[in-house]
């Protein structure tokens, strides 16, 4: 049997490891000009972001009809509104505010940097 | 065998209604996955308590029930991936932990939970940049996790004395 000691040292370790992971990431932010909304792993829409004179709404409806609208600013974006309870989406805020994409998990939504993830090419 | 069924219909009662109710807190923080996993304990004290089936057969009620319940189908997969990984890995655990560490399988579990989620996410969102999220879910996990098994170690302790 391992010692209740050794157990706490080890968990104690990743604990300060991840503590520290999740600090570095959740504190950058994500620089990006031209950013992609994904439903499904599929492209919905890229938005180049500097090109943005005015705000305006989007709303992406998955095929079971849950809905994202999201808000597009010069020079940032974020999810205003979401129809599923947990709302985690919205109070993510702005994709500028951290290194994470923005996600919404009922309805399979991400909106990230452009070629951030290049899953065509992966599949290939 | 009445005896048998009796409890284990108790305990997804019992697992169910700290679902639904925790289901009602908002999301401490913005990010998908973290939560508490109060009805963990339940499925902790199951695995130290009855056998690896009953304790398989409660998990997967709790899960289809609670899915069904809060109207989110999708909670249904994330739920289910990392609660079999969960599952898979107390129950090896188990083995290695005496009655005064039954907090630690369950740290592990919660890791393990937290493993599956994330990849059950990369998986339906197709999405692998998702993966930046894994180290605040371990975070969180580690916490919730002693926490919830701390929780199931007080409770065997009380209902079981040697």
């Amino acid at each position: 049997m391992i010692k209740t000691k050794t157990w706490i040292f080890l968990f104690s370790l990743l604990l300060l490891g991840s503590g520290l992971a999740a600090g570095l990431l959740f504190s950058g932010a994500t620089t990006a000009d031209v950013v992609e909304i994904r439903q499904d792993g599929r492209l919905v829409q890229s938005i180049d972001l500097t090109q943005v004179q005015e705000s305006y709404s989007l709303v992406v409806t998955d095929e079971k009809g849950g809905s994202n609208t999201i808000l597009v600013e010069p020079g940032r974006i974020c999810i205003s509104h979401a129809d599923c309870p947990d709302q985690v989406c919205v109070r993510r805020g702005y994709l500028t505010d951290s290194a994470a994409p923005i996600v919404c998990l009922p309805h399979r939504l991400v909106i990230q940097a452009a070629g951030e993830t290049d899953l065509d090419a992966v599949a290939q | 065998m009445i005896n048998r069924l009796t409890r284990m219909g108790l305990l997804t009662a019992l697992a169910l209604i700290i679902f639904m109710v925790e289901a009602q807190i908002p999301p401490l923080v913005p990010v998908p996955g973290v939560k508490l996993g109060l009805a963990n304990i339940i499925t902790v004290y199951a695995i130290f308590t009855l056998g690896p089936r009953d304790t398989l057969l409660i998990l997967l009620s709790r899960i289809f029930l609670g899915s069904v319940f809060s109207g989110q189908m999708m909670t249904f997969f994330y739920s289910l991936s990392g609660g079999i990984l969960c599952y898979l890995v107390m129950l090896l655990m188990r083995k290695l932990v005496t009655r005064r560490q039954i907090w630690v399988c369950s740290v592990m579990g919660a890791i393990a939970h937290n493993i599956g989620q994330i990849i059950a996410a990369i998986l339906l969102a197709r999405t692998p940049a998702l993966i930046v999220y894994l180290p605040v879910l371990l975070l969180s996990g580690l916490l919730s996790g002693a926490f919830t098994g701390l929780c199931a170690q007080l409770v065997v302790d009380r209902l079981h004395q040697p």
